[in-house]
C-alpha cells in the first residue's frame, strides 16, 4: 500500500478518571495506540470486550478527547473546530446498537434528511430525491421513508444506520458491531450491501466486531487490540493463518469452527 | 434404556386471534435423557424462546400451550404454583439472553445465589455461601469468594452472564435451556460457557437445550440438532451430520449466509433472498415456500410436508427432499 493514510491516529492515550468508592482511580482505556487507514481499504478492529475499540473509533471522529496524541484527517492534525467539523463530514461513525440509533419518533426520511440540514449542503426541495436515491441504494423502497423506527426489521434498521451514515457521501464509514444481533441471512445481506457501496463510493472502511469470521471475511487489514494495547496488526490473512502474539492465537482458537468441533467430536467418539 | 427425562410431543404455542389462532410453535417433538444435548438454530422469531419458556412454564399470559409435555413422564402442563415449585429453578433451570434480567441490581452476587439454594434445600447461611462460592467458580468467574458482595453493575457483561449461568446452577438442576445465553458475549468467553456446558453434561449429567442462531456455535456444542422455521421444526439429526449434509433447503441456505472460521476472504456469502413470514402467515403450505430455491409448484404451497428419513436418526421435511432426494436440493 503506497498511498498516503487517509485517516491517522497518532499516539494516541486515554485515560478516564472516575470515582471508586469515592477514590479517584485512572482506567488507562487506549495506551500510546496508533491507527493508519488507507484509501479504499477495510481495516478490521478486534479485541475483546472493554479493549478500547469503541473509544478509539469515538476519539477518531472527535466525540471523546485524546488524553494525549493526535487525529491526523489526510495527513493534516485535526486541531480546531472547524477541522473537526469538515473531518465529521468526511468521517462517519455507525452505531453499536441498531435499535437505539434512530430517533423512535422520527420518520425515516426526516431521520435521512437531518445531516443534510445540520450541515446545510443541499438545497432543500432537493432533499427528498437524495433521501430516495439513498434508500434505493441501500436495497430499501422509497416507500420506506414514511415509516418509524418500530416499524422496521433488525436488518432494515441497519440499512437505514447506513443510509444515513452515507447521506454527507463521506469518504471513511466507521462500522461499530453493525451486524452482531443479526440473524446470519440478514447478517449476510449488510455484509453484501458493505462490500458493494465500498465499490460503488469509494469509501475507506473502520469495521468494529467481536466476530472473527466476518473480520476475515470482509477486512484487508486488521489490528488486534487488549486491554488498550494494539497488540498486533498487519494483513488479514497474515495475522489469521500465522498469528504471532498469544493473545492472538487464543482469540483465534475460540472462533467456533464447524469442520474443527467434527473432528473434535469423532475423536472423541473413537478413545472415548 | 434410561428413560427419558424430558418428552415433547406435538408442542404447539399459540396465539388467538381474530380468525384462526396463530401457531408460533407448531408441532415439535423430541426427548431428552440425561447429559444429552440439543441445540435448537432458526431465525429470529422462529419460535425458539417460546418453546423454552413453555417447557418452563414461563409462556405469556396470552400463550397457548397444546400437546404433550412430559418432565420424568408427568406432565408439566396445567401446573399449580406449589407444583412448580420445586421444579421451576430447581430442577429445570434456564439462562437468558440478557442477564441483566435475570439479575437483582439491588442485592449482591452471593446474597442472590444464596437465596435460591436456600429456597430449593434446607441449609445453614454457611452451606450456602459455599455453595454460592463453589457455583461461581463452576461457571468460570474468577476469585469467587470476592465477588460475593460484588453488585451486578460493577461486573462486565461477560461476568454478569456467568453469574446469571451460576445462578441457574445453584440448585443443581437436571435440565438447563440456555436461551441465546452466549450470543453477545466474546468468542474466548463464549469458547470457556461451551467448554463449561460440556463440563456439566459428562460429570454431572445434566441435559442441556442451547438455543443459537450461529451453526458454528452448535457444532462447538454438539449433540442433537433442531432447525426450526416460522415454528415449525424443518431438520433434525445429530449436529455433525446435519451440518455435514444438510438436506433442507433452509438449513442449506443459512449455512452459506455466514462466512465460517475459514472462508477466504469475499468468496460471496449467498443470503436467503427475502424475510422470514410473519407470525400466522404460513397456513397449509409448506413454511419455507416464498424463499425456496427449489419448490415444487401446487405442492409446496398446499400441503405441509411430513418427514422424510435422510439417514440414521436424521429427517427432513421437504416435499422436494421426499420426492427426489438430494439429486433434488442446490
Ligand atoms: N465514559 C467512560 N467512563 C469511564 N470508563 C470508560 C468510559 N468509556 C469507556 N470506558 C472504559 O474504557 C475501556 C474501553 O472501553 P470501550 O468501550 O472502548 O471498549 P470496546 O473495546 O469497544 O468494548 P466492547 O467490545 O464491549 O464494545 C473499558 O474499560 C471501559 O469500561
Ligand atoms: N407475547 C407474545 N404475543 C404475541 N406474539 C408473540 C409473543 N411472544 C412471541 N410472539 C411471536 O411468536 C413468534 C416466535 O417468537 P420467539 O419464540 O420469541 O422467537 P425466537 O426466540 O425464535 O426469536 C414471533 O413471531 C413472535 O413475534
Ligand atoms: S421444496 Fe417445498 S417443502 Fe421443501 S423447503 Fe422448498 S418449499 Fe419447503
Ligand atoms: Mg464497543
Ligand atoms: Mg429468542
Amino acid at each position: 500500500m503506497t498511498d498516503a493514510p487517509i485517516l491517522e491516529a497518532i499516539a494516541l492515550d486515554k485515560v478516564f478518571r472516575v470515582r471508586r468508592k469515592g477514590a479517584p482511580h485512572d482506567i488507562h482505556a487506549l495506551k500510546n495506540v496508533e491507527t493508519q487507514l488507507h484509501p479504499g481499504e477495510t481495516l478490521g478492529l478486534v479485541g475483546e470486550s472493554g479493549s478500547g475499540k469503541t473509544t478509539l473509533a469515538r476519539i477518531l471522529i472527535g466525540i471523546e478527547e485524546p488524553t494525549r496524541g493526535e487525529v491526523r484527517f489526510e495527513g493534516n492534525a485535526v486541531r480546531s473546530a472547524e477541522g473537526w467539523r469538515e473531518l465529521r463530514r468526511q468521517v462517519q461513525y455507525v452505531f453499536q446498537d441498531p435499535f437505539t440509533a434512530l430517533c423512535p419518533t422520527m420518520r425515516i426520511g426526516a431521520a435521512l434528511a437531518e445531516p443534510l440540514a445540520i450541515h446545510g449542503i443541499c438545497p432543500k426541495p432537493e432533499r427528498k430525491d437524495r433521501v430516495a436515491k439513498m434508500l434505493g441504494l441501500v436495497g430499501l423502497s422509497a416507500d420506506m421513508a414514511g415509516r418509524l423506527p418500530y416499524q422496521l426489521s433488525g436488518g432494515q434498521r441497519q440499512r437505514v444506520n447506513l443510509a444515513r451514515a452515507l447521506m454527507l457521501e463521506p469518504r471513511v464509514l466507521i462500522c461499530d458491531e453493525i451486524v452482531s444481533g443479526l440473524d446470519v441471512s440478514v447478517q449476510a445481506q449488510v455484509l453484501a450491501l458493505l462490500v458493494d457501496l465500498q465499490g460503488k463510493l469509494d469509501l475507506s472502511l473502520i469495521f468494529i466486531s467481536h466476530d472473527l469470521r466476518v473480520v476475515r471475511y470482509l477486512c484487508d487489514r486488521v489490528q488486534v487490540m487488549l486491554l488498550g494495547d494494539t497488540v498486533e496488526h498487519g494483513p488479514t490473512a497474515e495475522v489469521f493463518d500465522d498469528p504471532q502474539h498469544e493473545y492472538t492465537r487464543k482469540l483465534l482458537d475460540a472462533i467456533p469452527d464447524r469442520d474443527h468441533a467434527a473432528r473434535i467430536s469423532k475423536s472423541a467418539l473413537q478413545y472415548g | 434404556m434410561t428413560a427419558p427425562l424430558l418428552a415433547i410431543e406435538d408442542l404447539v404455542v399459540s396465539f388467538p386471534s381474530n380468525h384462526a389462532p396463530l401457531h408460533a410453535v407448531d408441532r415439535v417433538s423430541f426427548a431428552l435423557k440425561p447429559g444429552e444435548s440439543l441445540v435448537i438454530a432458526g431465525e429470529s422469531g422462529s419460535g425458539k424462546s417460546l418453546l423454552c419458556r413453555s417447557i418452563l412454564g414461563v409462556e405469556p399470559e396470552t400463550a397457548k400451550v397444546a400437546g404433550r409435555l412430559d418432565w420424568k413422564g408427568k406432565s408439566l402442563l396445567n401446573l399449580s404454583v406449589a407444583q412448580w415449585r420445586p421444579l421451576r429453578g430447581a430442577e429445570i433451570a434456564m439462562i437468558f439472553q440478557d442477564p441483566t434480567a435475570a439479575l437483582n441490581p439491588l442485592l449482591t452476587v452471593g446474597r442472590q445465589i444464596m437465596d435460591v439454594v436456600r429456597a430449593h434445600r434446607k441449609c445453614s447461611r454457611n452451606e450456602a455461601r459455599s455453595r454460592a462460592i463453589e457455583v461461581l467458580g463452576t461457571a468460570g468467574l474468577p476469585e469467587p469468594e470476592h465477588r460475593l458482595t460484588s453488585y451486578p453493575s460493577e461486573l462486565s457483561g461477560g461476568m454478569r452472564q456467568r453469574v446469571a449461568i451460576a445462578l441457574a446452577l445453584s440448585a443443581g438442576p437436571e435440565l438447563l435451556i440456555a436461551d441465546e445465553a452466549t450470543t453477545n458475549l466474546d468468542v474466548s468467553i463464549q469458547a470457556q460457557i461451551v467448554t463449561l456446558l460440556h463440563d456439566l453434561r459428562s460429570k454431572l449429567g445434566v441435559a442441556l437445550i442451547f438455543v443459537t442462531h450461529d451453526l458454528d456455535l452448535a457444532a462447538e456444542v454438539g449433540g442433537e440438532l433442531l432447525v426450526m422455521y416460522a415454528g415449525q421444526p424443518v431438520e433434525m439429526g445429530p449436529v455433525d451430520t446435519v451440518l455435514a449434509d444438510p438436506c433442507h433447503p433452509y438449513t442449506r441456505g443459512l449455512l452459506r449466509s455466514a462466512p465460517t472460521a475459514r472462508s477466504s476472504r469475499r468468496t460471496p456469502l449467498r443470503p436467503i433472498p427475502g424475510q422470514a413470514p410473519k407470525l400466522g402467515a404460513v397456513g397449509d403450505g409448506a413454511p419455507f415456500r416464498d424463499r425456496c430455491p427449489v419448490l415444487i409448484s401446487g405442492l409446496c404451497d398446499r400441503s405441509r410436508p411430513g418427514w422424510t428419513e435422510a439417514g440414521p436418526s436424521h429427517r427432513v421435511a421437504c416435499h422436494r427432499f421426499e420426492q427426489d432426494g438430494r439429486d433434488g436440493l442446490t
